[in-house]
């Protein structure tokens, strides 16, 4: 329990939280060494966890499983405040539906649509009763600012080129013991979180759209739209899963491709993204 | 009440918009889903497809699918009790499968059927008779 709220979590106070509405904050450290932008719509997705986990009173809680559509405005900076918003569509046993997005400054830095978390029992990933503490010290005067010291960059290998419109990689899950997130994200069952992966499948679309003929001049892309997210299954710590990305097209401002992550022979997610070409500062 | 019969007309009406909801929803081709295709056993689709599915065909179709509503459906009058025994359907489970998902060949409505694997029945048509029981609740 040493985790809580170090290392994965990314909602510093709630400052509304009525049945369809939750708002909050969350401030990215100064001396975060990465803040992908992935985390923004994990903060968000968190603070819709945190209303629909109270409105059934912690006796279950929800985990990643669809996003129809993320879509990024700014890469956030240390120091940065995200002022973080989620609207609960639906709320039951079965599962969370929601919208949500976080702005800096008064300006969207991401926006996610048509959210879907599946329900699972609580206890099988932390202590109810510790879960209900959290909620009341985040809804009363929060958390301490700048815990989170940032997540390291995916640990890709074995990077390989199918024709000039496919790139597989292996990804290397950390160990429980050698990334703190795993016990700050579920205490008592250690998973990969989606948005990290979907991270490592964003790092490796970039890195495909770069080798693509209207791109190749780019200094650098980004992401700027993720849709059809599907998170199929856990991913352990110390697994290797096979991901692989794919084009679909390009032109001279953006590329489309489809994302896919498979271990132990099963697909564990698939999304689609959009890169883009990064603006001058 | 009586439910009252969903006629083919009614499922060819919508049958085109949950086969391309059900295609967008796992990824495959449309002309992979037909009538009689399971989801699980012809088209790979696990739990987190039948949550996604369900969510599609509500915004496009503008209904409410409450949850568990297709197994609650699938049972209908018969008490938990009658319907499945140690978690196996009984005869009487298995006579109510073959009349309300009589889209289902009988042969696959077979005994040992497991009630948690009911699911593994459902084909893009039984989706299509979901969406039109959520239409008439709706009227």
């Amino acid at each position: 329990m040493n985790g809580r709220f170090r290392s994965f979590s990314f909602v510093d106070r709630i400052t509304l939280c009525s049945a369809h509405r939750v708002e909050g904050h969350y401030t990215v450290p100064v001396d975060a060494t990465r803040f992908p932008a992935s985390l923004m719509a994990e903060a968000v997705g968190q603070l819709a966890a945190w209303a629909s986990m109270s409105q059934l009173d912690f006796a279950i809680r929800p985990v990643a499983g669809l996003a129809a559509e993320a879509h990024y405005g700014q890469v956030p900076q240390p120091g940065q405040r995200l002022e973080l918003q989620a609207d609960i569509e639906r709320c039951d046993a079965e599962a969370v539906a929601y919208r949500g997005s976080a702005t800096i400054d008064g300006q969207l830095a991401v926006e996610i649509i048509d959210c879907v978390g599946p329900m699972l029992p609580m206890a099988q990933f932390d202590d109810p009763e510790a879960v209900r503490a959290d909620f009341h010290t985040l809804c009363g005067g929060g958390v301490p600012a700048g815990r989170f010291g940032g997540v390291p960059a995916p640990l890709l290998s074995q990077i390989e080129t199918t024709g000039s419109e496919r790139l597989q990689a292996l990804l290397s899950v950390p160990l429980a013991e050698a990334a703190p997130y795993f016990d700050d994200h579920f205490p008592r069952r250690a998973v990969f979180p989606g948005t990290l992966l979907l991270d490592a499948l964003a790092d490796l679309a970039v890195q495909l759209a770069q080798r693509s003929a209207p791109l190749r001049d780019a200094a650098a892309l980004l992401p700027s739209r993720v849709t059809h997210v599907k998170i199929r299954s856990f991913t352990e710590p110390g697994a290797v899963l096979q991901l692989e990305v794919e084009l679909l097209d390009a032109d001279a401002d953006r590329a489309r491709l489809k994302l896919a992550a498979r271990g132990d022979g099963k697909t564990v997610a698939t999304a689609r993204v959009e890169v883009v070409r990064r603006s001058p500062a | 009440m009586p439910e009252q019969a969903i006629t083919q007309p009614e499922i060819d009406a919508v049958f085109p918009k949950v086969a391309q909801t059900i295609a967008d929803a796992l990824g495959c081709d449309l002309d992979e889903v037909k009538p009689k295709s399971s989801l699980i056993e012809d088209l790979d689709a696990e739990s987190i497809d039948f949550l996604d599915l369900v969510f599609r065909l509500e915004k496009g179709f503008g209904v409410k699918i409450p949850r568990g509503k297709i197994v609650e459906d699938a049972r209908g009058p018969l008490p938990e009790s009658e319907f499945e025994s140690k978690g196996v359907v009984t005869e009487a489970g298995l006579a109510r499968l073959r009349q309300f998902l009589d889209e289902v060949p009988t042969e696959r409505i077979k005994t040992p059927l497991k009630a948690a694997e009911v699911p593994r029945l459902f084909t893009a048509e039984t989706f299509c008779k979901v969406v039109i029981r959520a239409q008439r609740a709706a009227a």
